[in-house]
C-alpha cells in the first residue's frame, strides 16, 4: 500500500465512524494536509467560512432550547498549525489553535497551545454557550432562560519535560443574560408571580503548583484561589394578577437585591511512587468554601382577602462548607499476570450557615430570627480489586468495596427573646453501610472477538432516600468483533434497584440493550449504524393532598403510587461514499422515539390502575411519548488542491404524542467553501 | 621485597579498574548502547512514519538530543533495534511490537513514562484496564488525526462512543448537553484513565467521573450557582448528586430531569414515609394546602425556586 493510500485510509477511518453532529462544520479536508515549510516550521491552515440558515415551523422556543442553529455568516470551522522541523524553535515549537462555531453560531469555541519544549507549555480553552430554555413542561414557561454562558482555561507549565514544573493557571465562567422566575406572596396560600431576572454570575480561579520529581517520588503541590459573585437583580416587570387571576391576590411591585459573594479557596497534595513490583499514589485535598449574602426584598400588592399588602424582607449572613477529600492506592503486581489494587478513600464536607432574617408586614416588624443550620458528610470507603490473567486469552477479575457514611443534621433557628434549648443544636445523625460485590471476565477466544461479562451486586443498610441505592444488582455484557474495515458490537445491561421502608416501597428496572456496527470496505465507501433500545420503569409509593370530586374538601391520598414507563428507540445511520476522491457524499439518520408504555392516549391504560383514587395528571405523567429525529444530507467537492466547496441540509422534528404545544419541524442548511493550505 | 606506597595505590587503582570494568560487562545485554541503532537508522525504512513525527509530541525525545537511548524516539517505546536491522526488518524482530501486545504490556510500556500524574493516578483500577481497554485504543502514536493528545479519532466523542453506544443514544436525545455539537467533551465530567473515589452517592458509583478540583461533582464546574453553600441546602444534591433528579447526559425531558413533570419527581422521596431523610422522619409530604388536582401545584418550583439550595428560606422560596 502506497503512503498516499495509507495515510488517505487513517483519514477516512477517522471521519467515517460519527454519531450525528450537526451538519456542518464539513468533516472532510481537502486532501493531505501536508503543509509549506517556512523558516523551519510546518504550517498548516484551513478556514472553513460559510452560512447557516434555518426555518422553524411549530414551537420556535423548543427549537431554541434542543438545537438552537440560526442564520448567518460563520467561521465555522479552523484550524492552525505551526511545527518546528527539528524541535528547536526559536520562542516556540508548536502552535495548535482549532476553532468551531465563530461568529454567532450558539456553540462557540476555541483551543490553542503553544509549546517550547523543555521550557514552557500553554493551553487556553475558551468554551461560548447561548443556551435557551422555556421551561415550560415545568413552570408553564415561568422560568424562562435566554442566557450566554463563557468559560475559559488557562494553564502555563514551566519546564514541562523537567524534575521540577510550576504551573500556573486561570479559570473563567460567566452567565449574563435575561430570565423568568418566580416569588409565592403574601402567605402559603397567596399567589405566584412571575419575576425578571438579569442574570449576572461569575466566577474567577487562580491557580498556582509546583511537581517535584526526586528519589523516584513525585510531589504534587496545587493552590488556587476561587472567587464567586451573584449580583442578579430581581423586579416585577408590570403589575401582576398571579397565576391564580380569580384570587383577591395580586402583586403591584416588587424589588429585589440579593448580591452573593464568596471564595472557596482550596489546597491539593499528590505524591506519587511506582516501580515494578508495586505503585503508590496518595492525594489530600482541602476546600474552604465562604459565601455571604444578604437579600433585601420589598413588595407591594394585596393578600388573599384584598387588603393591600406592603412587604419587606432582609436576609443576611453567611455560610461555609469546608470539604476535605484524601485517599491512598496501592497497587502490587506480584507477577506479570496478576495486579491487585487498593484504595482507601476518606471524604469529610461540612455545611455551617447562620443568617439573620427579619420581617416588615404593612409597618408591622415580625419577629428577627437567626437561623443555624449545619450538614455533615463523612465518608469512608475501602476497595480492593484483583486482576487476573490466567491465560492469553481468558482473565476474570473481582472486587470488593465496604464504604460507610454518616450523616449529621441541624436545621434551627434562634428567635429573638427565646432562648433556643440545647437539644434544638444537638444534631440528628444517620449511617449507611454499603457493601459492594463485582466479578467480571474478559474473553478473548480470537484476536478480533472479545468478550466482556460482569455483574455488581450492592447492599445499603439505611439510604437517606427511597429513591437511593439500597439492593441493587447490574448485569452487563458486551461483544465485539473487529477488524481493520469492519466492526460489530453488542451489548447488554440491566440495573435493579429496591428499595423499602415499612409498607412503602421504591423499585427502579433500566435494561439498556444495544447493537453496533461499522463498515469500511473500500476506501471511498464507509457504513455505520447503531440500535439502542432504553427502557425504564420504577414504581414508588407517594403520599399527597388532592380534591378528588369537584366539591368537598381536599383528602389525603396514601395508598397511591407512581409509576414512570420508558422505552427509547435510537438509532443511528450513517454512509459516506466518495467518487474518484473529488466529490463525496454523506447521509445520516438519526431517531429518538419513547413509545412509552404503548397507551394512545394520556390517561392510564385499562388494567394498569393500581385501585387507588387517583389524581389523572398522576396518570397522565406515567409516561410521556414522542419522538426526535433529524435526518441529514451533505455534499462535499474538491475544486483544487486547496478548496473545497461544501453544502449540508438537516432537518429536525419533535414531536410529542400526547401535547402539540412544544412540537416543531426545523429545516436548517449552510453552504461553505473549506480552503486549506 | 620492598612495597612502595606508589604500587599501593597503583594496586587499588588497578582493582577498582577491574571492578568497574566488571559491571560494565555484567550490565544486560539489553541496555548497552550499542544494541540501539537510533532514530536516524529507522527513517530509512520507515518514512512515512518519521515524515510527520516532527509533529508528534514524542519527537520531543530526539529534539532534546540529551535523553539515554533507551529513552530518545522509536526505540523508547519499541525496544532497541539492532535486531530488527540485522534481521532486515520482520515485526517478529520488533522488541517491542504494539499491535502484539497483550494489554497489559502495552499500559507497563506508556507507564514508564506517563505514569505518576494526578490524572492518571488510578489508571491500574480504573474501569476501563480493568476491562482491557489500554493506551493504544484510544490513542494513536502515529497516524493520529488529533495533534494534541494524539487521539485516534478526531473528536473525542467518537472514541468513546465506539464502545459506549448507550450513551451516544442518550446524546442524541432532545436535551442532552451539547457534547454533539462540539461545545463540551466527555473528560469534562469523567477521566477515562480512572478517577479518585466520588466525593458523594457512598463513593462506590460512579466509578469514572471526574471530580473538580474541590472535590464536588464535575457539574459544579459550570453551573457555578449551584455550588453554595446555603444556609439551607437540599441535602439530596449534596447526599446522592445531582442524578438523584438528573439525567447528566441527556434525556426526553426538559431541564435533564428524570421526569417529564416536577411533582412525580419530587413526591417520590417527599412522601413522608419510612425513616428517610436528613431527620430520619420521611421527607415531608406536600402539606394540606397543596391541593395536587391543580395544576397551580403540579410545578413545585414556581414556588420552591431555590430548589438546589437558598440563603433565605427553609422551603427554598427565594
Amino acid at each position: 500500500m502506497t503512503r498516499t493510500k495509507i495515510v488517505f485510509m487513517a483519514h477516512v477511518v477517522a471521519i467515517a465512524l460519527h454519531a450525528q453532529p450537526p451538519v456542518a462544520p464539513t468533516a472532510e479536508s481537502v486532501g493531505l494536509p501536508r503543509g509549506d515549510n517556512i523558516s523551519g516550521y510546518n504550517v498548516r491552515q484551513s478556514f472553513e467560512l460559510g452560512y447557516r440558515w434555518h426555518t422553524v415551523g411549530g414551537d420556535t422556543g423548543m427549537y431554541r432550547s434542543t438545537v438552537n442553529y440560526g442564520n448567518g455568516p460563520r467561521l465555522l470551522s479552523s484550524s492552525l498549525s505551526v511545527n518546528s522541523l527539528e524541535g528547536h524553535g526559536g520562542y516556540f515549537d508548536q502552535i495548535q489553535l482549532n476553532t468551531q462555531g465563530l461568529g454567532n453560531d450558539p456553540y462557540e469555541s476555541a483551543s490553542l497551545r503553544i509549546e517550547k519544549n523543555r521550557l514552557y507549555r500553554y493551553d487556553l480553552s475558551w468554551r461560548s454557550d447561548a443556551y435557551y430554555n422555556p421551561g415550560l413542561t415545568i413552570s408553564g414557561g415561568e422560568h424562562f432562560l435566554d442566557t450566554v454562558r463563557h468559560v475559559q482555561d488557562h494553564d502555563l507549565t514551566l519546564f514541562p519535560q523537567g524534575s521540577f514544573k510550576i504551573f500556573l493557571g486561570y479559570s473563567g465562567n460567566t452567565q449574563t443574560g435575561p430570565a423568568l422566575t418566580t416569588i409565592q406572596q403574601f402567605d402559603v396560600r397567596g399567589d405566584e408571580y412571575p419575576l425578571f431576572a438579569d442574570i449576572r454570575r461569575s466566577q474567577h480561579e487562580y491557580r498556582l503548583g509546583a511537581e517535584l520529581n526526586m528519589m523516584g517520588f513525585r510531589l504534587n503541590v496545587l493552590h488556587a484561589w476561587v472567587d464567586f459573585k451573584d449580583d442578579t437583580p430581581v423586579s416585577l416587570p408590570a403589575p401582576s394578577p398571579g397565576n391564580n387571576p380569580t384570587d383577591l391576590n395580586s402583586l403591584t411591585s416588587l424589588q429585589r437585591s440579593e448580591p452573593y459573594h464568596g471564595t472557596s479557596p482550596y489546597w491539593r497534595v499528590a505524591l506519587f511512587r511506582e516501580n515494578k513490583l508495586w505503585a503508590a499514589n496518595g492525594r489530600f485535598t482541602y476546600v474552604a468554601g465562604h459565601r455571604a449574602f444578604v437579600d433585601d426584598e420589598t413588595a407591594f400588592g394585596f393578600n388573599r382577602v384584598g387588603t393591600p399588602t406592603g412587604t419587606q424582607i432582609v436576609t443576611l449572613g453567611d455560610a461555609e462548607r469546608p470539604a476535605l477529600a484524601a485517599n491512598f492506592t496501592f497497587s502490587l503486581f506480584p507477577s506479570a499476570k496478576l495486579t491487585l489494587t487498593n484504595q482507601t478513600s476518606v471524604s469529610n464536607i461540612r455545611m455551617v450557615g447562620n443568617s439573620y432574617y427579619t420581617q416588615v408586614t404593612n409597618g408591622v416588624f415580625a419577629t428577627p430570627f437567626n437561623p443555624f443550620t449545619y450538614l455533615g458528610i463523612l465518608t469512608i470507603a475501602n476497595s480492593t480489586d484483583a486482576d487476573l490473567r490466567l491465560t492469553k486469552w481468558f482473565a476474570v477479575r473481582a472486587g470488593y468495596e465496604y464504604s460507610t457514611r454518616r450523616i449529621r443534621s441541624i436545621e434551627g433557628a434562634d428567635i429573638t427573646g427565646v432562648p433556643t434549648p440545647p437539644a434544638a443544636r444537638v444534631p440528628i445523625e444517620q449511617e449507611n453501610a454499603l457493601n459492594t460485590g463485582l466479578l467480571g471476565v474478559r474473553i478473548h477466544p480470537l484476536k478480533a472477538l472479545s468478550i466482556l461479562l460482569d455483574t455488581e451486586i450492592g447492599r445499603a443498610d439505611h439510604p437517606i432516600y427511597p429513591v437511593s441505592q439500597r439492593n441493587y444488582e447490574t448485569y452487563r455484557g458486551r461483544i465485539e468483533y473487529k477488524l481493520r474495515s469492519v466492526r460489530v458490537a453488542g451489548y447488554s445491561r440491566t440495573d435493579y434497584n429496591t428499595n423499602w421502608a415499612s409498607l412503602a416501597n421504591f423499585a427502579s428496572r433500566s435494561r439498556q440493550n444495544g447493537i453496533d456496527g461499522s463498515w469500511l470496505p473500500k476506501n471511498w465507501f464507509s457504513i455505520d449504524a447503531s440500535y439502542t433500545k432504553l427502557h425504564l420503569d420504577t414504581l414508588g409509593a407517594i403520599n399527597y393532598f388532592a380534591q378528588l370530586s369537584n366539591v368537598g374538601p381536599l383528602q389525603q391520598v396514601t395508598t397511591d403510587q407512581s409509576r414512570y414507563v420508558s422505552n427509547i428507540h435510537s438509532g443511528n445511520l450513517s454512509a459516506r461514499v466518495s467518487i474518484r476522491q473529488r466529490v463525496d457524499f454523506s447521509v445520516g439518520y438519526s431517531l429518538v422515539q419513547d413509545v412509552g408504555d404503548g397507551r394512545l392516549a394520556p390517561l392510564a391504560l385499562p388494567g394498569l390502575s393500581l385501585g387507588a383514587p387517583q389524581v389523572s395528571a398522576f396518570a397522565a405523567a406515567q409516561t410521556f411519548p414522542l419522538r426526535y429525529l433529524s435526518p441529514q444530507g451533505r455534499v462535499s467537492v474538491r475544486i483544487s488542491e486547496k478548496i473545497r466547496w461544501n453544502a449540508g441540509y438537516q432537518y429536525y422534528g419533535y414531536h410529542e404524542d400526547f401535547s402539540a404545544l412544544q412540537n416543531y419541524r426545523a429545516h436548517t442548511g449552510y453552504a461553505s467553501v473549506l480552503w486549506a493550505f | 621485597m620492598r612495597y612502595s606506597w606508589g604500587m599501593l595505590v597503583g594496586s587499588v587503582r588497578a582493582a577498582l579498574g577491574l571492578f568497574f570494568l566488571g559491571l560494565f560487562f555484567l550490565a544486560s545485554p539489553a541496555l548497552l548502547a550499542a544494541d540501539y541503532v537510533g532514530s536516524n537508522v529507522c527513517r530509512t525504512c520507515h518514512p512515512n512514519v518519521f515524515a510527520t513525527f516532527s509533529r508528534n509530541p514524542h519527537y520531543k525525545s530526539i529534539a532534546s538530543g540529551k535523553e539515554k537511548p533507551e529513552n530518545t524516539g522509536c526505540e523508547s517505546c519499541h525496544g532497541p533495534g539492532q535486531d530488527h536491522v540485522n534481521a532486515g526488518g520482520g515485526k517478529a524482530t520488533i522488541p517491542v511490537a504494539f499491535s502484539g501486545l497483550a494489554p497489559e504490556k502495552v499500559l507497563d510500556a506508556c507507564l514508564r513514562c506517563h505514569s505518576q500524574t494526578v490524572s492518571r493516578a488510578n489508571i491500574r483500577r480504573s474501569e476501563h484496564t480493568q476491562r482491557d481497554i489500554v493506551c493504544t485504543n484510544c490513542h494513536s502514536i502515529h497516524s493520529s488525526p488529533a495533534p494534541k493528545f494524539l487521539l485516534a479519532k478526531q473528536q473525542q466523542r467518537e472514541l468513546c462512543y465506539e464502545c459506549h453506544a448507550s450513551v451516544r443514544a442518550q446524546f442524541s436525545m432532545p436535551f442532552k448537553h451539547r457534547v454533539n455539537e462540539g461545545f463540551m467533551q466527555c473528560t469534562d465530567c469523567h477521566n477515562p484513565h480512572g478517577a479518585f473515589a466520588a466525593t458523594w452517592n457512598m463513593a462506590a458509583r460512579p466509578r469514572m467521573v471526574d471530580q473538580a478540583v474541590g472535590n464536588e461533582e464535575p457539574c459544579l464546574k459550570c453551573h457555578i450557582d449551584k455550588r453554595g453553600p446555603f444556609v439551607y441546602e437540599h441535602a439530596a444534591v449534596r447526599v446522592d448528586g445531582c442524578e438523584t433528579c438528573h439525567n447528566p447526559h441527556g434525556s426526553t425531558n426538559a431541564r435533564l430531569l428524570k421526569r417529564p413533570v416536577t411533582f412525580t419527581l419530587c413526591l417520590e422521596c417527599h412522601n413522608g414515609l419510612g425513616n428517610f431523610g436528613r431527620r430520619l422522619d420521611g421527607p415531608q409530604n406536600p402539606s394540606a394546602s397543596h391541593n395536587l388536582a391543580d395544576p397551580r401545584y403540579q410545578n413545585c418550583t414556581t414556588c420552591h425556586v431555590r430548589i438546589h439550595g437558598s440563603n433565605g428560606s427553609q422551603l427554598f422560596f427565594r
